[in-house]
């Protein structure tokens, strides 16, 4: 066993996740109370804020899951500790193994756990790891205030563009993921070749129309449970034909 | 002060303070690792790594607390930036209990949806990372499987497709929302074509880029009243 993963697999590392894990946890539920506490006091149904707990908890399920196989592919290079308290706290696999890999260059060795990555390299590692991914939160814990404030003005001098501005938002980021989808297969529709199958495609539109289905379902028959399964029945619909496709 | 801006206030103390806490831990754990075994990284190494990873994160930083905090209200926000995940999992959830409670993200009830959303899903997610930390022997060969390889790559497709729908065929927020989404998603497809297909590691510029050229979008169709909601008709 390399030297570092003596420090990365050790118990004294596993004590720390085991805080911060705590800790995310505690911050998490502290919010969750606070909002329900006033949502109670500010008349809204009960069972409008147990619905919304439920189909946030369901929904998260699925995608929790590639988190887990990046936690998997980081261990035998990072040790498991390190990577559990990164990916809980802000982290993401792409950055975290990009910042680890920037961490062994700056002191001169070629990758993660190559030749010469002693448990230096891995704390110079931990560190760029650490302080390169603060500052979104470093800039919501200063200015948060001003620009909800800045909103909240916004919406005082016209309240009808706020929601749309919003709105508009959320179409920004949609429009990138589903175009990120679209575009390879209109490029493979013109290759001359013929490539391996493009399975976003047929995922996307599998689970577009399952969730098309279920909204049907759920409006007008007034089957109103499915509510809380509708969006994860429809992912693994959609990731189930992209098993099927590839068989 | 009515209670509610009392909530709000309270809602931005307890996010600092907790936020504070997340970043101790975030530097503490790098900091005790290396008090402990007695490890001490090159400062000047240290500095020049950080340094080339800082000039492209800072800027991503501040324009993704741009893009998502007026998505996740207050109480979502520091939230959001703590356990991160934003894209894939946070905004997601959001939108989702949004859209099924009928609720208007800027509303006192779509601040508390959005809160009690982004808290259960942070909940959900630290839990299974906790509980993959302990079942990874067992869990390994499935999380592997070549059979389901298919399906975890397909994930986002998968979300988005299913998210994109449900969204655009909704007016929740007060107008059809599906008006806002022509733009950029034109716009996006024909820019990834010209990428080669493929927005790859960019990904994270196309996003805020998008999200800006769409609320330039939705501003003209507003503007020219081929996007109304109910107060713009009050307005009027």
């Amino acid at each position: 066993m390399k030297d570092y993963l003596n420090v990365a697999n050790s118990s004294f590392l596993a004590v720390l996740g085991g805080l911060v894990f705590l800790f995310i946890l505690s911050q998490s539920t502290l919010f969750l109370l606070k909002a329900w506490r006033r949502g109670v006091h500010a008349g809204i149904d009960k069972e409008k804020l147990k619905a919304a707990i439920r189909q946030s908890v369901i929904f998260s399920i699925i995608p929790s899951l590639p988190i887990l196989i990046s936690l998997v592919a980081m261990a035998p290079v990072l040790g498991i500790y390190f990577p559990w308290i990164r990916l809980s706290i802000i982290g993401s696999a792409p950055y975290e193994l990009m910042a680890a890999d920037v961490g062994a260059k700056s002191m001169g060795v070629t990758g993660l756990g190559a030749e010469g990555y002693t448990a230096a390299v891995f704390a110079n590692s931990m560190w760029i790891m650490s302080l390169g991914i603060v500052w979104g939160l470093v800039i919501v814990i200063f200015f948060l205030n001003r620009i909800q404030g800045t909103i909240s003005k916004a919406k005082k001098k016209d309240a009808g563009w706020v929601p749309i501005m919003i709105g508009a938002l959320f179409a920004g980021l949609l429009s990138v993921f589903l175009a990120d989808v679209i575009a390879p297969s209109i490029l493979q529709l013109f290759a001359d070749e013929v490539g391996k199958p493009v399975l976003g495609l047929p995922v996307l539109l599998v689970s577009a129309v399952s969730m098309g289905f279920f909204g049907i379902l759920i409006k007008k028959f007034k089957m109103n449970r499915l509510q809380d399964f509708a969006l994860s029945f429809s992912m693994v619909f959609g990731m189930a034909s992209a098993v099927l496709i590839s068989l | 002060m009515n209670s509610y801006d009392h909530y709000i206030s309270s809602m931005h103390r307890i996010g600092r303070i907790t936020g504070i806490i997340a970043l101790f831990f975030i530097v503490g754990v790098p900091a005790l690792t290396c008090w402990k075994f007695g490890i001490f990284p090159p400062i000047g190494n240290l500095l020049a790594g950080l340094g080339s990873i800082l000039v492209v994160f800072v800027p991503i930083a501040f324009i993704e607390v741009m893009m998502y905090t007026p998505m996740a209200g207050v109480g979502g926000s520091y939230l959001l930036f703590v356990t991160g995940n934003l894209t894939n999992l946070r905004i997601p959830a959001l939108i989702m209990c949004l859209e099924s409670a009928q609720v208007q993200s800027t509303t006192e009830e779509g601040e508390i949806i959005s809160t009690i959303a982004i808290a259960a899903s942070a909940l959900t997610t630290t839990i299974i990372i906790g509980l993959g930390v302990i079942l990874l022997v067992p869990l390994t060969p499935i999380l592997q499987d070549p059979t389901l390889k298919p399906a975890f790559d397909n994930i986002l497709p998968a979300l988005f497709g299913a998210l994109g729908v449900a969204w655009m065929g909704s007016s929740t927020s007060g107008f059809s929302q599906w008006r806002v989404a022509v733009v950029p998603g034109i716009l996006a497809i024909a820019v990834i074509l010209v990428m080669g297909g493929h927005a790859g590691k960019f990904i994270g510029i196309l996003i805020p880029g998008m999200g800006a050229i769409s609320i330039l979008a939705a501003r003209i169709l507003y503007k020219r009243g081929w996007i109304t909601t109910d107060a713009s008709h009050a307005k009027q």
